[in-house]
């Protein structure tokens, strides 16, 4: 399998390293080869018919901060959705940043490639919040795969999990916690008795919460994941406005202690169900499968015959993210065999 | 025919002599009583498990008169009938008339707040942990309200899951 990958950050450089480190037991495994025949960042590209160097992409990107400049290979001129058409490819590996706005570079990228007649695997979930039926729907006009396990919950599995694993019963709801660094905020407010402000600040500097965390504390993230499962999982059709959006910014150290004092714990939860869409703080008691701390991510589904199910697992990382990329290329290969 | 009820009394002698004997001229009878004192709470209440005998009739007499005593019964057979929900308001919770705030969520049938804590933070704002006794399945209703009083008054609401 070719892969063209565009986005060449940290979820991007963490598929190249589970490729490096993966591809000769998905060979004995699957029978599948997987070939990185391009990729792309905001800087320009590297191309090779014959196959990328793994190791060679990775030590380049964090030396030179370009992938234009691998050896022989690479190219200043071409970038994004102009190396879709410079290459010959099987499947499009898409991570660049989620943009809440316009979707894009994702959205073009991805239509892009459908028309093309390839599939796609994305870690993204601007495009999908905001234009979920519209992609879904051109994927299946042209008849392509499109996986996005890794837009909710990093490597924690669930949509694949929903869909395969619990194919015979029917999914009523999903509550869960789908934002890894508000669940860090809050846990460190419980355990420390610390303010939101000096957290948020901790936080930063342990490079858990970004310099502009607003995506996060404000409940953005966590929404577009909503918007996701909801359409993939529940079939509700849906777009980001219609979720109910509350973030964490207003949480008191007080409000905290309150809690505490009950027997509880304040986290971000999302909800999803026919009756509700919505992201907000809520009370969860301790020692029930809500009480997850640090940056994890967690998700009880609610179902007719199997009752509840609930998944945990690492909401973010690099190589964490890139296994459940991997996992849906591997799954796209086994359907092509 | 028999009915266990739970009940929940504060944990001081003579409390279920006096609501029993209101019942008394119905015609059951008490077969066991056994007080829960290891799971008394922070307000001195334990669940008491009450099981009566006699005709449906009576017994449906006795569970009215209970009712109307304001006696709380949590389980009626084993089925919970009475729940406890939680949530915090942050903001400025008390200078938005607090008293107003409690009025109205009393005012809702069979719902009432059985304790109010508040914590001052920053510039007169405040969180309120209000613990509310409902019946049970009324949760959602209850929460909906809250949010609709607390909309109004642009207070940030941590409801139960
Ligand atoms: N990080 C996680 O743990 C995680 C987990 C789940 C999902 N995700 C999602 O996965 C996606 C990638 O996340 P990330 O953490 O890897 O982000 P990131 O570190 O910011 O990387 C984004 C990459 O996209 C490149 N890029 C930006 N605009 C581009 C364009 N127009 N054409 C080609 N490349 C472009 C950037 O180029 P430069 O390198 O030149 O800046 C960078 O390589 C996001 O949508 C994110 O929401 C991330």
């Amino acid at each position: 399998m070719r892969i063209c990958l565009i986005g060449f950050g940290a979820v991007g450089q963490g598929v190249v390293k589970a490729i490096s480190l993966k591809k000769r037991d998905i060979k004995n495994k699957f029978n599948m080869d997987l070939k990185v025949v391009g990729v792309s960042d905001s800087s320009g590209s590297a191309i090779n018919p014959g196959g990328l160097d793994e190791d060679l992409l990775l030590d380049i990107k964090s030396k030179t901060s370009k992938v234009s400049n691998y050896p022989k290979y690479g190219n200043s001129a071409i970038q994004g959705i102009g190396l879709l058409d410079n290459i010959d490819y099987d499947c499009l590996i898409e991570a660049t940043p989620t943009n809440i706005e316009t979707g894009e570079p994702a959205k073009s990228l991805t239509l892009k490639a459908f028309k093309d007649k390839k599939d796609v695997v994305t870690s993204n979930k601007g495009h999908l919040a905001l234009f979920y039926n519209e992609i879904i729907n051109k994927s299946k006009e042209n008849n392509v795969k499109f996986k996005f396990e890794a837009s909710v919950g990093g490597a924690m599995p669930i949509i694949n999990f929903s869909k395969k694993t619990l194919a015979s019963s029917k999914i009523e709801s999903i509550i869960g916690i789908l934002n890894g660094t508000t669940n860090f905020i809050l846990s460190r407010m419980t355990s420390e008795g610390s303010s939101y402000k000096n957290t948020l600040e901790e936080s930063q500097v342990l490079g858990i919460a970004e310099t502009d965390p607003s995506q996060d504390v404000e409940g953005i993230d966590a929404a577009c994941k909503t918007v996701i499962l909801a359409n993939s999982i529940l079939g509700i059709d849906c777009v980001y406005d219609d979720i109910e959006i509350k973030g964490i910014s207003n949480i008191t150290s007080e409000a905290i202690e309150l809690a505490k004092k009950e027997g509880y714990l304040i986290k971000l939860i999302a909800e999803v169900s026919k009756d509700n869409l919505k992201v907000a703080p809520r009370l969860v008691k301790k020692n029930s499968p809500y009480a997850v701390e640090g940056t994890l991510n967690m998700a009880t589904l609610k179902t007719d015959l199997a009752d509840d199910v609930t998944v945990i697992g690492k909401g973010a990382g690099s190589l964490e993210t890139a296994s459940a990329i991997l996992t849906d290329l591997i799954n796209i290969g086994k359907l092509k065999n | 025919m028999r009915v266990d009820l739970i009940l929940e009394l504060l944990d001081i002698p003579g409390q279920l002599v006096n609501i029993l004997s209101p019942i008394s001229g119905f015609g059951a009878n008490l077969v066991t009583v056994i007080h829960r004192r290891d799971d008394k709470n922070d307000d001195g209440m334990i669940p008491v498990q009450i099981t009566l005998e006699g005709e449906q009739e009576s017994l449906i007499q006795c569970i009215d008169k209970l009712k109307e005593m304001k006696v709380t019964i949590l389980e009626i057979n084993g089925v919970v009938s009475k729940e406890k929900i939680r949530t915090i308001l942050i903001g400025h919770v008390i200078d938005t008339d607090i008293r107003n705030t409690l009025d109205r969520i009393n005012k809702l049938k069979e719902a009432f707040i059985v304790n109010l804590e508040i914590k001052l933070s920053d510039e007169n704002e405040s969180s309120a942990m209000l613990v509310i006794e409902t019946d049970y399945g009324m949760k959602d209703i209850v929460f909906s309200k809250i949010q609709e009083i607390a909309n109004e008054k642009s207070l940030l609401v941590v409801n139960e899951v």
